[in-house]
């Protein structure tokens, strides 16, 4: 066995959105960090469509970005088509959405990393994190080589035990062609006694456009004005960029006819997928299985690239075996004459029960060891980049022996999302959604820089460069709340401006009361959520606790009384009683200490 | 932000009766009660009246506490009144409408504790209080309630969080292909669920019961002695209150206390007065009003002779009303008494009574103020209190929601009012989780990518 000898800080496994976040907000943070990964040419890689954003996604994606995460600039330099959804509804649900190109967003992904200080990135793959003490302390790689470390992220995404279904042809994989981790996944569940559980995820299959016939299609053409995804893209820039167009289809009975008669062909009728998959991702033989009376459903075609006729296919996710799939193909009025190049997949992974994780995304079991994105039940780009960014922040301020940077539920999509997973846990792959949020109004696309930037200038996360911009513009928007108006305010604002504070503002007045009234709420649950449950103190031990929130505590061990409170089924009576218990725990240790 | 907590401090019986209001609203809380000027100063006793509306409610010794020498360690206000459940029910209703909250089993001396008015040795006590209030109101909730009570709160639940989950759906939506919701399809259902939580507050209304009274209509063929009945109630307990004459010059009300509560006793007598034929349809016509603004009927027989056809028609028109009815067969010192020929009386309570010897009014009287004591025991007036002040709230949020329906503010406005009196019943009807609207969304709609 070789012995790598540099003593690394934080040690990612996996290149994927929640692995690039990590490793590139830990060596900002200034730890020393290797990031590996089995193939560095799917660094970043999008598996699934070749868009970022989306309905509430949109929203991760800003906050990433204002936290100083990459997803969101290199979404626009990758950029082929944006589009605002929801702007037929209020501003507090708009969300943009962006198609990339997926070579280009992988490779500037794999430059910004290249180019970090503090970052190291090694091809190879881990087989087993190495613990002492319950404890990690280094990774072994397939190689037979020995990282050291003091922490180490798992974002393992669909990779952990990978199993790909096409019909009932079965084959190991994380991703069609990339061979799945089987050894760390035996080496977490047996050894280290991680909660190891079993998802499902699908895509769809890709189409050559030679052959598409167009005019059989609704043109979405890319918005024109555009808005940039990140905060510090300059829109006058961007919007001389050349941009590609989507296209809406739809099902027919053909199609409906062709999946009827072959349910017992596709992997997930035909009994070999026993795992719970997205509900909000169905596959088009799930939709016509639920839902009989819908005889057409939408597609939506994607571009892969600028460089490539590949289209993907959004709404087509199947496990049908490859003869239904081409005929599944012909039956879309448009893809008569298209064909087929990539076939439409299941794929099985392992995912770690996220209730054994703290709200700063490390485990419970093994003290060292965090987890992001897919391996803790997500599915999404955009929610696995948020994990693996906050991750990457709270393993370095772990070595750094500093508090965890927790965000609360009122602050971000991020926090919610986290808040969710770690104490409710999952039972599909959670993806997030605007109805998730209980101060919906609050968490903003037009404001997730004021809402998060001022954490990333305290924590570092941020080019200070941006500033005093951000201080301008803060204080702009301030002024424009209040109905003032102020004159010219120049250059000196880029890469913010003089309209967005006013849009900001306009946004702000129609939502006042109810921004006030989130906000009260919020700072109520802020109160419960500052009472921290001090060490030592078993909340599921309380007397007087109904039986089954005994339990349910026992499982979570919440952090903070807040936490508690959020647990489902836990009543108000035994938050009353553990606010109690916790005062009289805190009077005896000090009456201790004196003694 | 702390809340600003009420509650009957003092146990039941006695002649006075203690209510305390502990948190930073307390004094301003107690000034919507007295006169503006009132000066409250701490730690001295202060006579003055407190009103309700213009009337005076009661008056009462009231103490001001000035936080942290108080047993809260908050700002506290105490109230000593008169020990009438009306007047404690009333004041509390008045102040949690002002925006007091009614304080849970064991708040108080919680706040002592936190507050580090309470040592170690006494938590345990309150530990113990907080943990049976707990499962008593695991039971509460557990506990079937009044069938058409819980079916009318599973109405309200299914509604709004169907309603919730057609808007959140639209929200959520990135295909933007889902036609909009129409407007006046969420109007029905919000006008519904209001219509829903007017019937619960009716049920509930404890406030109402204890400051109207509550109605009981005295129905039953002429001669069958409702008019010495009344008498008979009236004279037992000598406390009239007021003597007012009905609504029409022929109906008598009478309000009389029993045990503490206000008893609206109303008599459709006078009938007699009218042509024969006339006077029985005035009659049943009278008997109907007073019933269907009664919320008990007392339907009185004359055990000692046999049921007559008028009595009859009488009780198809009772059994119509699907109201709180007893049977009580009169003249019982005349003869032993029957169980009255009329059909389904099975399930009705009966009471044996003789007007003329004053025999079996005890038992009426307890039969009758049964429901009042049960929500008169401490705990379980505040219950219904919150429960009644949750009702409330929902519908203002609801309220709220059609002003905005009005101006077409847009799905996600809405569906922070719905959230919101969601989560106002929320004790009431269970939590509505975003998981459980999602539940709703994949079970109706065919979403996603």
């Amino acid at each position: 066995m070789f012995v790598c000898s540099k003593q690394y800080d934080v040690i990612v496994v996996g290149g994927g959105h929640a692995g690039c976040e990590a490793a590139l907000a830990a060596a900002k943070l200034g730890a020393c960090t290797l990031l590996l990964t089995q193939n560095l040419d799917t660094i970043a890689q999008m598996s699934c469509n070749p868009s970022i954003g989306g309905i509430a996604k949109g929203q991760i994606v800003r906050e990433i970005d204002a936290l100083g995460g990459a997803m969101g600039r290199v979404t626009d330099r990758a950029a082929l088509h944006y589009h605002m959804l929801n702007t037929g509804k209020g501003p507090a649900v708009h969300s943009p959405r962006v198609q990339c190109d997926k070579k280009i967003y992988q490779f500037t992904f794999k430059h910004l990393l290249e180019l970090q200080p503090n970052l190291d990135i090694m091809q190879d793959e881990v087989v087993r994190v190495t613990t002492a003490n319950g404890a990690v302390n280094g990774v072994d790689t397939l190689r037979d080589t020995h990282y050291q470390t003091k922490t180490v992220i798992l974002t393992t995404g669909t990779f952990l035990g990978g199993t790909i279904h096409i019909g009932t042809v079965m084959t190991p994989g994380g991703r069609y062609n990339d061979m799945p981790a089987v050894l760390l996944s035996k080496n977490l569940s047996e050894e280290l006694g991680l909660h190891l559980m079993r998802f499902k995820t699908g895509t769809p299959m890709r189409i050559n456009a030679r052959g598409l016939d167009y005019s059989k299609f609704r043109l979405q053409p890319s918005d024109n004005p555009l808005q940039p995804i990140s905060h510090f893209t300059d829109e006058r820039e961007q919007q001389k960029r050349k941009f590609l167009s989507c296209y809406i289809t739809h099902t027919t009975l053909a199609t409906d006819k062709i999946l009827r008669e072959n349910f017992q062909r596709s992997a997930m009728y035909g009994g070999n997928i026993h795992s719970q998959g997205p509900r909000y991702c169905p596959s088009v033989e799930d939709k016509i299985k639920k839902f009989p009376e819908v005889t057409s459903h939408p597609l939506f075609l994607e571009p892969e690239g600028a460089h490539t006729e590949e289209y993907y296919i959004q709404g087509f996710s199947t496990s049908m075996p490859e003869d239904v799939q081409r005929a599944l193909i012909a039956s879309v009025p448009g893809m008569e004459n298209a064909s087929i190049t990539r076939v439409g997949y299941a794929v099985e992974y392992d995912c770690a029960d996220p209730k054994d994780l703290y709200p700063h995304l490390e485990s419970k079991i093994v003290s060292g060891l965090f987890c992001a994105g897919q391996i803790n039940g997500t599915t999404g780009y955009e929610e696995a980049g948020g994990q693996g960014l906050m991750a990457g922040i709270n393993a370095a301020l772990r070595v750094q022996e500093k508090e965890p940077f927790v965000l609360r539920r009122d602050e971000a999509y991020i926090g919610v999302l986290i808040d969710d997973l770690v104490t409710k846990g999952v039972n599909e792959p959670y993806r997030m959604f605007t109805s998730r949020a209980e101060y919906r109004i609050l968490l903003r696309n037009d404001n997730a820089d004021l809402r998060l930037m001022p954490h990333a200038f305290a924590l570092g996360l941020l080019d200070k460069k941006y500033q005093s911009a951000f201080e301008k513009y803060r204080a702009l928007t301030e002024t424009l709340k209040k109905g003032a108006d102020t004159g010219e305010v120049g250059e000196t604002l880029r890469p913010w401006s003089l309209e967005k504070a006013r849009a900001h503002a306009d946004i702000h007045r129609k939502y006042e009361g109810y921004y006030e009234r989130n906000q009260k709420e919020a700072e109520k649950l802020a109160e419960v959520d500052a009472i921290k449950i001090p060490e030592g103190f078993d909340p599921s031990s309380v007397r007087g606790l109904l039986f089954e929130s005994a339990q349910k505590l026992r499982i979570v061990k919440p952090q903070t009384l807040g936490q508690a409170s959020r647990i489902p089924g836990v009543t108000p009576s035994d938050i009353q009683l553990l606010a109690v218990h916790i005062e009289r725990f805190r009077r005896l240790k000090r009456v201790q200490k004196t003694a | 932000m702390q809340s600003t907590i009420c509650a009957k401090a003092s146990g039941q019986g006695g002649a006075v009766a203690l209510v305390r209001l502990s948190g930073p609203d307390a004094l301003v809380l107690t000034h919507t009660l007295t006169a503006k000027t009132l000066i409250l100063e701490p730690r001295r006793q202060t006579f003055c009246s407190l009103y309700d509306g213009k009337s005076v409610l009661d008056k009462a010794l009231v103490t001001y506490f000035r936080a942290p020498h108080s047993f809260t360690g908050e700002d506290v206000v105490e109230f000593a009144l008169h020990a009438s459940p009306y007047i404690v029910g009333r004041l509390l209703e008045l102040l949690c409408r002002a925006g007091a909250v009614p304080a849970k089993r064991g708040e108080f001396s919680q706040r002592a504790f936190l507050n580090g008015k309470m040592d170690l040795v006494e938590a345990q006590g309150l530990c113990d209080l907080i943990a049976s209030g707990n499962k008593a109101a695991h039971r509460v909730a557990m506990a079937s309630l009044d069938g058409k009570l819980s079916e009318k709160l599973g109405e309200v639940k299914t509604k709004l969080t169907d309603l919730l989950a057609q808007i959140e759906v639209r929200l959520d939506d990135a295909d933007e292909e889902m036609p909009p919701l129409c407007s006046d399809s969420i109007r029905q259902t919000i006008e519904d669920v209001l219509t829903s939580i007017k019937t619960l507050t009716d049920t509930f209304s404890v406030g109402r019961l204890m400051k109207d009274g509550l109605k009981v209509a005295l129905v039953g063929a002429p001669n069958s002695g409702k008019s010495s009945l009344l008498n008979a109630l009236v004279g037992f307990d000598r406390a009239i209150v007021t003597d007012q004459s009905g609504t029409t010059r022929d109906t008598v009300e009478e309000a009389i206390e029993i045990n503490g509560h206000k008893i609206v006793l109303t008599d459709t007598a006078g009938i007699r007065s009218h042509a024969l034929d006339l006077a029985e349809q005035e009659g049943i016509r009278r008997s109907r009003r007073a019933m269907e603004k009664a919320d008990v009927i007392l339907f009185v027989l004359d055990a000692s002779r046999e049921i007559i056809t008028e009595e009859q028609a009488l009780w198809t028109d009772i059994q119509k009303q699907q109201k709180r009815t007893i049977l009580v067969l009169n003249k019982c010192d005349k003869a032993p008494a029957p169980v009255p020929a009329l059909e389904n009386t099975a399930t009705y309570t009966r009471v044996v009574v003789s007007c003329k010897k004053g025999e079996g009014m005890d038992e009426l009287k307890k039969v009758l103020t049964a429901p009042l004591q049960a929500v008169a025991t401490d705990g379980l007036l505040i219950s219904h209190l919150r429960h009644y002040e949750e009702l409330l709230r929902a519908q203002t949020e609801l309220e709220g929601a059609l002003l905005q329906i009005d101006q077409k503010a847009g799905g996600e406005i809405y569906a922070e009012h719905i959230r919101g009196a969601l989560a106002h019943l929320k004790d009431l009807l269970g939590e509505v989780t975003p998981d459980d609207v999602l539940d709703v969304i994949f079970s109706k709609f065919c979403v996603g990518k």
